[in-house]
């Protein structure tokens, strides 16, 4: 009876711990997900390969937009306005795209007054092309995108002559549906014709795509493809939550607008 | 014939280890001549981070135990020696045994790890075979060294127990632990190189080129090397009080409840005095990362990491709370400890308070909604108890109530004699009360002033708590001359309740332990060595807690099985020899006064 007591004294402490541990939010720690543009990408589809690293894998969060330990950036700065709106004019010389690029591999370079040096050089953890993704992203807070393909491409030259260190899982974005850039193939790649229904073909359990750019957005399909529990489709609350939340990491950013591209598109029943 | 066996065991195991290294290499070798290096392998159902998580978390388990009982069993025998009384030396034996047995455990989960690593991960292995090749020669060595020279220690205690040999036994038990300590300090390099190369390496750089010094002197090295001295010997004053614990509950006669209650007794008082000097290890390595790459150190206390520190609050939490209960369950088998036990209801309050405060969340990783629902990134109302001055102040007074429950258990059987026993007990209660508002004073004013400013106010919080647990103890030691005793305590007479603590008090410090495991190695996220070799398996991402607390439980799980089923072995080979001796010393001396640690006697 005593060894029954005791083992159960000690298994209760451990399954209290773990419970607790399983009870209180779960984060995982991404590995920054590689980018691989092909053709010329647009600044859309920099912005969003940008705004989902600085949300995610990037780490940015962590201390931007805190207000203690770093500047915001997404929401204004001692009066100066959102960091696209104010960093065309934070170092004498330099327009905004050079600064902010300087600001992510050279980041001690300017160090906002009030802050300590904390940031870290970005070189070292995320590609060239995952940097000017960053650069834009941030520029369309409240500036213009000025970022070109020409930047992206010079950079993944630069890189694959260097040995693409700095994306040493470059390649891995495009393995989803071989890397294919057609929106059916990516959408059978993806099963969302398990739920989705598009003229003959897929499920009635999800919002059909026909006709879905008649319905929303370009942006709210980008958003529902990314942060699928962000927006409950009307009618569809009963299934609220089902649809994976893993389609932002598997597909590249060119297939990502490629499918938004292709599902805004849908004005009329196929 | 079974202690031979054992022998042949731990040496068999480290021929392993040996053969393993000499092996891995040649093997790597001709798979690179052959231009295919692999770079991981796989492992059937859990992966090769599980596997190698599981092999790394349970060795270093029971190699923490057996780096950390030799440190205590040496300074036991030495006071034996020092004041003759045969109890110490006993007691330093038995702990010993436990160390002895505990060792082949130790060398055949190394030589797992090893396995493991050279068939998971090659790629990264090869790169740090690279580098500390030499060291990882040196390493084997001493593992010989460490081996045999606890033989001797052990098999040799009798033999050389009459002076002048004795000494030369005590120089063996220094020697155990320095070639301890040397192979704890190289295995340490290895691990804190990952997460603190030197600047100059990147990851162009070829392994060979890195120079052996400089890659194990890195920046978090020291600081660990530190914090593992002083969390190893708490892990072994906590396993060792579990295992007196088991055998408390099983003592048939009661000469055996009375040894392991006392046994029971030193290893908390051990695990709980280190643990008490252990956050300030803690602050300097945290320090040091915050040092070597600020994104690292926000990773680790702000990131994704930071409901990890409410999950270690909680933890500590636990221990605090358990250990003072054992302590005020204590006061029952001392006569004149009844005088103490009203007190003990503020002190649970003041230490659930504490808990509580200590646990709030602060800057967390939030959901937009969550930021919403909030009104901004703190609670309203929890963002006022979630900061450090808040914090502080909770953890320090919870210190002071621990260390009075200490006082009142060292206090409660004597009556004081000396002539200034009044005035002496109203400094020490000052003493306290004014640390207490020193405390409160600074977490308080903490709320108006700026963060920098704050974070130094921990510094004299801290040296307020410690100047007066010194000077108190001082005071203690002085007063106690001569005292008069109200009675002996009744070893043995701890109700069995008191021993479950002891229980909860080990799982939770082997938790810790692995939660704490997590933490060091989690903040890599997604590199094996930080910006100079990223992970490219498909586990390179860092899991959430919920799949950590899942693996420790686990590792935990597997420790304590064979933990338990090793000391049981040699219970049934040892246990008649020990009763046996027992019988001339049925118990510590019945006069012996209720001190704040036998150890440390007056």
């Amino acid at each position: 009876m005593t060894n029954i007591k005791v083992i159960g004294v000690v298994i209760g402490t451990l399954l209290f711990y773990t419970l607790i541990a399983n009870a209180i939010p779960q984060v995982q720690s991404e590995v920054p997900e590689a980018l691989t543009f092909v053709g010329a990408v647009t600044p859309e589809q920099l912005v969003t390969a940008g705004e989902d690293l600085y949300q995610g894998a990037g780490g940015c969060t962590a201390c931007h937009g805190l207000g203690t330990r770093a500047p915001n950036l997404a929401t204004d700065e001692a009066g100066a306005g959102t960091i696209g709106a104010r960093c065309g004019t934070r170092v004498p010389g330099e327009d905004c795209k050079t600064y902010l690029h300087n600001a992510l591999i050279t980041p001690n370079a300017h160090v906002v007054a009030g802050y300590e040096p904390i940031m870290p050089d970005m070189s070292r953890t995320l590609s060239a092309t995952q940097i000017w993704a960053l650069v834009a992203y941030l520029q369309s807070l409240g500036g213009e995108v000025t970022v070109r393909s020409e930047d992206v491409a010079a950079a993944q030259t630069e890189a694959a002559q260097a040995g693409a260190t700095g994306g040493a899982a470059a390649g891995a974005g495009a393995a989803f549906a071989g890397g294919s850039l057609d929106p059916h193939e990516l959408l059978s790649a993806g099963g969302c014709f398990a739920c989705h229904k598009l003229g003959a073909e897929g499920g009635p359990i999800g919002p059909p795509f026909d006709g879905m750019g008649a319905r929303i957005t370009a942006e709210r399909i980008r958003r529902g493809i990314l942060a699928p529990n962000a927006d409950t489709a009307q009618g569809y609350a009963a299934v609220a939550g089902t649809m994976p939340q893993t389609f932002g990491e598997q597909m590249n950013a060119a297939q990502l607008e490629a499918v938004v591209s292709f599902l805004a598109s849908l004005e009329e029943g196929m | 014939m079974i202690e031979d066996r054992r022998t042949l065991n731990v040496v068999g195991v480290a021929a392993a280890l040996l053969a393993a290294a000499a092996l891995a290499e040649p093997a790597l070798a001709q798979e690179a001549a052959a231009g295919a290096v692999r770079e991981y392998g796989d492992f059937p159902g859990i992966g090769g981070r599980g596997a190698v998580w599981i092999a790394a978390q349970v060795h270093l388990m029971f190699a923490a135990f057996v780096l950390g009982v030799p440190m205590f069993a040496v300074v036991m025998e030495a006071i034996g020696v020092a004041n003759g009384d045969e109890k110490y030396d006993r007691l330093a034996k038995e702990f010993t045994r436990l160390l002895l047995i505990a060792y082949s455990a130790t060398a055949i989960w190394g030589a797992v790890l090893v396995f493991f690593l050279t068939t998971l991960y090659p790629r990264f292995w090869t790169h740090l075979a690279e580098i500390f090749e030499v060291s990882m020669w040196i390493y084997a060595g001493l593992f010989v060294f460490e081996s045999f020279t606890l033989y001797l220690y052990y098999y040799g205690w009798d033999r050389w127990k009459p002076k002048p040999a004795k000494y030369g036994h005590l120089v063996l038990g220094v020697l155990l632990n320095v070639w301890g300590t040397a192979v704890m300090f190289i295995a340490d390099s290895w691990l804190s190189y990952m997460m603190s190369p030197p600047a100059a390496v990147t990851p162009d750089t070829a392994p060979g080129t890195v120079q052996l010094w400089s890659a194990i002197a890195n920046a978090t090295w020291m600081p660990i090397n530190i914090h593992r001295i002083i969390a190893n010997v708490v892990f072994g004053g906590a396993v060792a009080a579990a295992y007196a614990a088991f055998r408390f509950l099983h003592a048939k006669t009661a000469e055996e409840r009375a040894h392991y209650d006392w046994m029971g007794y030193i290893g908390n008082f051990i695990a709980i005095s280190a643990l008490l000097i252990l956050p300030f290890a803690g602050y300097w390595l945290g320090r040091e990362i915050y040092e070597y790459n600020q994104s690292m150190g926000i990773t680790m206390m702000g990131g994704f990491m930071s409901w990890l520190w409410i999950i270690q609050a909680f933890l500590i939490g636990v221990l605090f709370l358990a250990a003072n209960y054992y302590l005020w369950v204590g006061l029952g088998r001392i006569p004149g400890g009844e005088r103490f036990v009203p007190y003990t209801k503020w002190m649970l309050i003041v230490l659930v308070l504490g808990v509580i405060v200590w646990a709030t969340p602060h800057t967390m990783i939030v959901s937009r909604d969550e930021l919403t629902a909030m009104g901004g990134i703190y609670h309203p109302f929890l963002g006022a108890l979630g900061v450090m001055s808040a914090k502080n102040t909770a953890v320090n007074l919870m210190i002071l109530t621990t260390f009075l429950s200490f006082l009142m258990y060292r206090r409660a059987n004597k009556d004081l004699v000396v002539s200034w026993a009044g005035t002496g007990t109203f400094a020490q209660g000052a003493l306290l009360g004014f640390a207490a508002v020193i405390v409160l004073f600074f977490g308080i004013y903490g709320y108006f002033v700026d963060p920098i400013v704050r974070i130094g106010f921990s510094v004299y919080m801290v040296l307020a708590v410690l100047a007066a647990i010194v000077a108190v103890t001082v005071i203690d030691v002085l007063i106690s001359r001569g005292a008069d005793s109200r009675g002996a305590i009744r070893w043995g007479s701890m109700p069995e309740r008191s021993q479950y603590a002891l229980f909860v008090l080990t799982v939770t410090f082997t938790w810790l332990m692995g939660l704490m495991g997590f933490a060091r190695s989690g903040i890599r996220q997604h590199w094996h060595i930080w910006e100079v070799m990223r992970d490219t398996s498909e586990w390179a991402a860092t899991p959430a807690l919920g799949y950590a607390a899942r693996m420790i439980s686990l590792c935990v799980l597997i420790f304590l099985g064979m933990a338990a089923f090793i000391f049981w072995l040699g219970g049934l080979v040892e246990k008649p020899a020990l009763v046996a001796k027992a019988a001339p010393h049925p118990a510590p001396r019945p006069a012996e006064p209720p001190e704040l640690s036998p150890a440390l006697g007056d």
